[in-house]
C-alpha cells in the first residue's frame, strides 16, 4: 500500500545501545509521504525510542535516519524540527503557565531567530489563523484559559493543536489518546483521518480500537526489531505477532 | 491589545508617575538619597525578574553585572575629581598609595564619560553572553546554573579585591566627582539624581515590559515552563536564554552605574554574595513573574530593612522581623505580592477559569 507514495522518512539499519541494553537492533522502517503509519508492539519494544531517534532526542549507535534523503542523525533537535519533524510527547507537554492562545503563538514557529521575535507583537497576518486550530480541537472557548487549568484530555488536544500550529511535514505522535475518554478518542481518530495526506503521521498507540479507526499500514515492533508490517487484518493473522503477544490472544484481544 | 495588558500598562504608568512625584513632597536631602537608593535596587530586582521569573534562569550572580556597572561609573568619576585629592597627572589617590606611577592602560579610556557609560552596559553584557554561551550551549540547567553563577560571582569579587593597585581592593573607589551629564549636575543628595534614577527606572520597566510582551517574551516563558517543548518547535533554546541572560545583565549594569551616583563610591560589596542573594529574596517577595512586582519587592523590603534597623525599638529584633516576613510570604504568597494583586485584578477584569474562559 505504501508503494503508492514516494519514500519520505527512512530509518536504515538502526542500532541503539543504552549502556549495554540493546533498545533497537537492526531496525529498518520506511514511511511514505502523506502516510499515516501506526507503530505498535509490546512494552519495551522500542517504539518511543524509535520516535526519539527521529526527532533527535537520542542519536543512534549506528545506522541512519533520513528525511527526503537528508540525514538527520547529526543535526540538533531544533534543526531537525526546522526540517519538518514535529513531536508529540507521551506525557502531555504544554506551557502550563501560558494561555491556550499564547501556547499556540509559541508553537507557530515560522521564524525561529531571537531578534526577529523580539520585534514582533500581538496579532498579525502570520498568526491570524491560530484560533481556527483551537476550534479544530474544541478549545475555542478556552483561548484565554491558562493551560494548567485544562483537563487531561484537553491538554492532550492542546498539544496536538500545537503541532498543527507548528505545521511540520511529519508528526510523531506518542500515545496521543492516553487518558482520553471513549468520545475523546473517537474525536481524535476523526482528526487524524483529516490530517492524513496533508501530513505524514507516525502514531505509537496501545489502544487497538483507535488503531483500527485510523490504520492503513501497521508496523509491529518487538524487542527492538521490526516484526511485521501490513494492514490490520494481515497483522491480526500474522503468526509471529500472535507469538509476540502470547497470552493476550494476539492484538485482536489487546 | 487585551484588557489585561491595558490594565497592566496603566498600573505601570501610575506607579512610575507616583515615583516621579516623590520629590515634590520630600525635600529632606537625606531621605531623598535613601529613596534613590531603593529605586536603584528596584531596577536590579527587575533585571532578575526578567531572567528568573520569565525565563527560569536563577542567576545568583546578578551582582556581577551590578558591580561592574558600578565600577565603570566610579572609574570615570574618580578621574574627574579635583586634582587636590589625586596624585600627579590626575592619578587616583589609592594608586599613589600603592606605588603605581602611571595610569594603567585600561583606566585611560574612562576619561571619557561616554565610554564609561557604554562600558557600564557593554562589559556586563559581554561577560554574561560569554558565560551564558558556556552554560546554555552546554545544556546546563536548573540548580547547576545557580551554582555556576554564584561561583562566577565569587571569582569576580576575589579578582577585584585582589587587584588593589588598580581597583582599590577592599576599600573600593572612593572620593568621587559628581556626575555631570547634558549640562546637569547630579548631586547624590539632590532631586536631580532622584529624577535621573526615577526616569531610568521608568524606561527600564517599560522596555522590559515590551520585551516580555513580544513573541520572544512568550518564548522565554515557554522555556521556563517546558524547555524541551520549545526546542522541538525548532527554536534554538540556548540563544534565547543567552539573550535573556544578557539583557538582564545590561539592566543590572545600568542599575550599578546609578548606584555609584547615589552612594558616591564603588565597593566590592556591590558584587558581594550577600547583596546578590538579597536580590533573589526581594524578587521572591515582590513576585518573580511580574517586573513591577519585583521592583516594588526590592523597594518594600529594603525600605522596611532601613526603617526597622534605624528605629530604636527594633534595634535588636529587626532581622527577626524580616525573617518572619519572608517565611510568611513564602508560605502564603507563593507568587509574591504581585501574585496577590493579580488575584484581586482577576476579580475586576473577569476571572479566568477552566470552564468558561474569560467571563
Amino acid at each position: 500500500m505504501s508503494g503508492t507514495y514516494p519514500a519520505h522518512l527512512v530509518m536504515r539499519d538502526i542500532f541503539m545501545d543504552f549502556n549495554g541494553f540493546q533498545a533497537l537492533s537492526d531496525l529498518n522502517l520506511s514511511v511514505a509521504k502523506g502516510e499515516l503509519r501506526c507503530l505498535i508492539g509490546p512494552n519495551g519494544a522500542g517504539k518511543t525510542t524509535a520516535l526519539d531517534l527521529i526527532c533527535g532526542k537520542v542519536t543512534p549507535t549506528s545506522g541512519e535516519v533520513s528525511l527526503d534523503g537528508m540525514i538527520l542523525n547529526d543535526l540538533e533537535e531544533h534543526e531537525i524540527a526546522r526540517n519538518g519533524v514535529g513531536r508529540k510527547f507521551q506525557v502531555p507537554s504544554v506551557f502550563r503557565e501560558l494561555t491556550v492562545r499564547q501556547n499556540l503563538d509559541v508553537a507557530h514557529c515560522k521564524r525561529t531567530g531571537v531578534w526577529s521575535n523580539v520585534v514582533r507583537f500581538g496579532r498579525n497576518a502570520e498568526n491570524d489563523g491560530l484560533e481556527k486550530l483551537a476550534e479544530l480541537v474544541g478549545l475555542q472557548d478556552q483561548l484565554d484559559t491558562q493551560a494548567s487549568h485544562l483537563s487531561h484530555g484537553q491538554t492532550q488536544w492542546l498539544e496536538i493543536s500545537l503541532l498543527l500550529a507548528q505545521d511540520p511535514e511529519i508528526i510523531l505522535m506518542d500515545e496521543p489518546t492516553a487518558g482520553m475518554t471513549r468520545v475523546e478518542t473517537q474525536k481524535t481518530a476523526n482528526l487524524f483521518n483529516k490530517l492524513r495526506g496533508s501530513h505524514t503521521l507516525v502514531v505509537v498507540e496501545h489502544d487497538m480500537g483507535f488503531i483500527k479507526e485510523i490504520a492503513e499500514v501497521i508496523s509491529v515492533m518487538h524487542q527492538g526489531k521490526l516484526l511485521a508490517e501490513g494492514s490490520v487484518s494481515e497483522i491480526e493473522q500474522h503468526p509471529k505477532v500472535r507469538e509476540a503477544y502470547l497470552g493476550s490472544g494476539g492484538i485482536a484481544g489487546a | 491589545m487585551s484588557r489585561r495588558t491595558a490594565i497592566q500598562i496603566g498600573t505601570y504608568a501610575i506607579m512610575c508617575l507616583a515615583v516621579l512625584l516623590v520629590p515634590t513632597f520630600v525635600d529632606d536631602a537625606f531621605l531623598l538619597n535613601k529613596y534613590s537608593r531603593y529605586l536603584v535596587l528596584g531596577i536590579l530586582a527587575l533585571a532578575l525578574s526578567l531572567s528568573w521569573g520569565y525565563t527560569g534562569i536563577l542567576n545568583l550572580g546578578q551582582a556581577v553585572s551590578f558591580g561592574l556597572g558600578s565600577y565603570c561609573m566610579a572609574m570615570a568619576l574618580k578621574l574627574r575629581t579635583i586634582p587636590v585629592h589625586t596624585g600627579k597627572a590626575g592619578l587616583p589617590d589609592f594608586m599613589v598609595w600603592n606605588n603605581v606611577t602611571d595610569l594603567p592602560w585600561f583606566w585611560a579610556p574612562f576619561h571619557s564619560l561616554t565610554f564609561a557609560i557604554t562600558a557600564g552596559i557593554a562589559i556586563p553584557v559581554i561577560l554574561a553572553a560569554l558565560l551564558g554561551w558556556f552554560i546554555f550551549k552546554g545544556r546546563v540547567s536548573g540548580v547547576y546554573v545557580a551554582i555556576i553563577t554564584l561561583a562566577w560571582l565569587v571569582v569576580v569579587n576575589l579578582l577585584i579585591v585582589d587587584q588593589q593597585r588598580y581597583t582599590g581592593g577592599f576599600n573600593g573607589i572612593t572620593d568621587l566627582a559628581q556626575l555631570e551629564l547634558f549640562g546637569f549636575e547630579f548631586d547624590a543628595y539632590g532631586s536631580s539624581s532622584f529624577y535621573l534614577i526615577a526616569i531610568t527606572l521608568t524606561v527600564c520597566l517599560f522596555f522590559a515590559l515590551a520585551v516580555t510582551k513580544s513573541k520572544a517574551g512568550l518564548i522565554f516563558q515557554g522555556i521556563r515552563d517546558h524547555e524541551d517543548r520549545v526546542r522541538y518547535f525548532g527554536y534554538d533554546v540556548a540563544n534565547f536564554k543567552i539573550f535573556a541572560f544578557s539583557l538582564s545583565a545590561a539592566i543590572a549594569g545600568v542599575a550599578g552605574m546609578l548606584y555609584t551616583v547615589v552612594m558616591e563610591f564603588a565597593s566590592p560589596t556591590f558584587l558581594g554574595v550577600p547583596l546578590s542573594l538579597s536580590v533573589v529574596i526581594w524578587v521572591a517577595v515582590g513576585g518573580r513573574g511580574s517586573l513591577l512586582g519585583a521592583t516594588l519587592g526590592a523597594i518594600i523590603v529594603t525600605g522596611m530593612q532601613g526603617a526597622l534597623s534605624e528605629s530604636e525599638t527594633f534595634l535588636e529584633t529587626w532581622t527577626l522581623i524580616m525573617g518572619f516576613m519572608f517565611v510568611m510570604v513564602v508560605l502564603f504568597l507563593p507568587k509574591g505580592l504581585a501574585g496577590a494583586a493579580e488575584r484581586i485584578l482577576d476579580h475586576i477584569a473577569g476571572p479566568v477559569d477552566a470552564k468558561g474562559g474569560v467571563k
